[in-house]
């Protein structure tokens, strides 16, 4: 399903990454076939908090199966989506549309979701069992049946020596993981998750990340996820939303929201990025040439749509794809000459900062994968910065 | 040193004026009635020990349960403070719920409006219900002129008098235990609760309500324990029907002045009353072991 996520998550990242279950999950897209029905659709939701408008006129399809990763800072309306769409917010207007049932005016206990909290919300008085049993109580399963229900859920999430104990004989990992099992326990078709790792230290993240996911794909359910870390949003979602103030900035898979990203905001939001800045002269045949000021070769790139003449561009260059050298290249279309300014030596990877003629500072890494000892860019070095121009992305916002 | 004084200081506190005092009750307790200043004998002889010893017996307690007056206002004492306990928690639940889930800004006023009738003497504030509850008072005026009633309630100098005055009285003591842990819940538990099927009503029994058990268990404590050695209010608003062994026991020391049978009353009241004290702290403890 995310194939692309695993190669294109942020390059500065020296944690190894996710190699996902391969081919038949590879062209998982049913965004793309319009046979299909989403399970969640919001239209044009909008909700209000008095004055503040905390979500914009939202319009959005989330598919069966998906893993759904709704991005962005603090105070982007993010919560707000999938606190509406648990039910504990009313949208100001518009509809909320579950397996095509109009859901926007049923209370919480009637909605086909559950969510896990980020504060986990775990009932202190209840044991680890009665908490995962909780929701099933409510549907009048009988006893036996909540049983192996429950006993379901705590293997999946290996909690079955903790059946006994009360939340707080638990440590914060064993928290999640409950908090999960009970989200899970009632089998809904929707399981919304709002920042559900967020209280785990990082090592303890990386490992639920891949549980999450793992658990999403056995258990087959439509995963949502509100979180504001780009990197977990790229190694568990089969799409990405970025949202800021209330709105969508783009909805794409991990790897297009990296590879082609539509506006700074979100290149700048997924990963390192460099961005310089430049002016269409013309445009021709799809191709658009931009000056980028005293001193800089003009270099042309692929217009994007929408593109005018005498129009402010940017260029979204990725640090990992820019190669950096002594010597010219002898047939690179798109080069730069530069002066190291500053080197950080990682270990496996280098990451060089090069002033340009204009003043202009871009950022290039290097992976050390021989000994450069013979000849170490360094300090003061004059450079020549190189990319492939399908890598260069032009941004018009 | 100085931290041996420092910790010695709530240990003499305790000393002379709970156990020293209580000895001396207790020991007027197990002496006879005399005609006398002090009215009780044997005195405290210093130079006589073993004499002293001699005259002191149980007569009194056994007297006291003799007597069906005592163990009738003992039992009466206890149903008394009994439901006045069950009635100021049902009063003081949906108050306390009310506070914990107004706006975070305006709680400390709401909390100050309970302490509120504090600032007034006790004595008082049960002298005003009289006003209230007398056959020509403000509450039979009041509904009389609304034409709820033809003929005046005979409230005051019964029972129902009582329970007024006591749930009156005593349901801060009720409301603030309550709200202090119906405020402590998160509310995510209610949208946790809400998220797996649960409506309201239903979420109140299952998550609210068990996670304020401390507090209603405080709060009962707190109400139950006075309530029942409490005299004013059955003096003043109950009349000579209502028997409290608080009545008693103020009855048998100022107007018979019969001190060492008085004494006795109250060594058994407090007897009495070591079950709920044991369980209040108990609870206590556990409340305080759960926070940690």
């Amino acid at each position: 399903m995310t194939g692309a996520a695993a190669q294109s998550s942020s390059p500065t990242s020296t944690q190894p990454r996710a190699v996902r279950t391969p081919a038949p999950q590879s062209n998982f897209a049913p965004w793309k076939d319009p046979s299909k029905a989403p399970i969640v659709r919001f239209e044009n939701v909008v909700k209000q908090f008095g004055d503040f408008v905390a979500v914009k006129d939202c319009t959005l399809d989330i598919y069966e199966r998906e893993f759904f990763a709704l991005l962005g800072p603090s105070g982007c309306g993010k919560t707000t989506l999938l606190r509406m769409l648990a039910g504990f917010e009313k949208p100001t207007s518009g509809r909320i549309i579950v397996a095509g049932q109009d859901i926007t005016d049923l209370a919480p206990y009637e909605r086909p979701v559950n969510m896990m909290f980020q504060s986990y919300a775990l009932f202190p008085h209840m044991t680890v069992e009665q908490n995962i049993g909780f929701g099933l109580k409510q549907e009048g399963f009988p006893k036996d049946q909540i049983a192996a229900r429950v006993e379901e859920a705590m293997a999946m999430l290996e909690l079955g020596r903790f059946g006994k104990r009360k939340p707080h004989q638990l440590s914060g990992g064993q928290q999640q993981r409950v908090a999960l099992a009970r989200a899970i326990a009632k089998k809904p078709r929707i399981v919304l998750l709002d920042e559900p790792l967020g209280a785990l230290d990082k090592r303890l993240r990386q490992t639920a990340q891949f549980e999450l996911m793992g658990i999403q794909e056995r258990t087959g359910t439509t995963f949502i996820i509100v979180t504001h870390d780009q990197e977990e949003a790229m190694t568990v979602s089969s799409r990405i939303a970025v949202m800021d103030h209330g709105e969508f900035v783009q909805i794409a898979t991990p790897g297009d929201i990296y590879e082609a990203p539509n506006s700074r905001y979100t290149a700048n939001f997924i990963g390192d990025v460099n961005l310089l800045e430049g002016k269409v002269v013309k445009i021709d045949g799809g191709i658009a040439e931009i000056d980028w000021g005293p001193g800089l070769a003009r270099f042309k790139a692929t217009a994007p749509d929408g593109c005018v003449g005498d129009q402010a561009v940017w260029l979204a260059l990725r640090p990992e794809k820019i190669q950096i050298d002594r010597d010219k290249p002898s047939d690179a279309s798109n080069a730069v000459q530069g002066k190291v300014v500053d080197v950080g030596y990682l270990g496996s990877i280098s990451h060089y900062h090069v002033e340009l003629s204009n003043g202009q500072r871009v950022k290039a890494l290097r992976t050390n994968s021989s000994r450069l000892v013979d000849r170490p860019i360094s300090w003061e070095d004059t450079v020549w910065l190189e990319w492939p121009p399908e890598t260069g992305i032009v941004l018009t916002r | 040193m100085r931290r041996w004084l420092l910790i010695a200081v709530p240990y003499l506190w305790l000393l002379i004026f709970f156990l020293v005092p209580f000895f001396i009750v207790f020991k007027i307790s197990l002496s006879d009635i005399a005609t006398a200043i002090p009215p009780y004998t044997p005195t405290f002889d210093i130079t006589d020990i073993r004499g002293f010893l001699s005259q002191l017996d149980f007569e009194n307690y056994a007297f006291i349960f003799s007597d069906s007056l005592y163990v009738n206002a003992y039992f009466s004492a206890l149903k008394i403070a009994g439901i006045s306990t069950v009635l100021t928690l049902l009063v003081a639940y949906p108050i306390a719920y009310g506070m914990a889930r107004a706006p975070k800004e305006w709680q400390p006023t709401l909390v100050m409006l309970v302490i509120l009738p504090f600032w007034t003497s006790f004595l008082i504030r049960v002298y005003a219900w009289i006003g209230i509850l007398k056959k020509e008072g403000l509450l039979n005026l009041f509904l009389m002129n609304l034409g709820v009633i033809s003929e005046p309630l005979t409230i005051m100098n019964t029972p129902t008098a009582v329970y007024i005055g006591i749930v009156y009285s005593y349901l801060p003591f009720m409301i603030l235990p309550l709200y202090a842990s119906l405020e402590k819940i998160n509310p995510s538990l209610l949208e946790a609760a809400a998220d797996l099927g649960s409506p309201p009503w239903k979420a109140f029994w299952q998550v609210t309500f068990p996670l304020s058990m401390p507090g209603v268990l405080a709060g009962c404590f707190l109400v139950f324990i006075p309530a029942t050695g409490e005299f004013v209010i059955p003096d003043l608003l109950g009349g000579s029907d209502t028997l409290m062994i608080g009545k008693t026991l103020w009855f048998e020391f100022f107007a018979n002045r019969d001190w060492p049978v008085s004494s006795a009353v109250a060594v058994v009241l407090l007897l009495v009353l070591v079950v709920p004290i044991v369980l209040f702290q108990r609870n206590q403890e556990k409340e305080r072991e759960a926070a940690r």
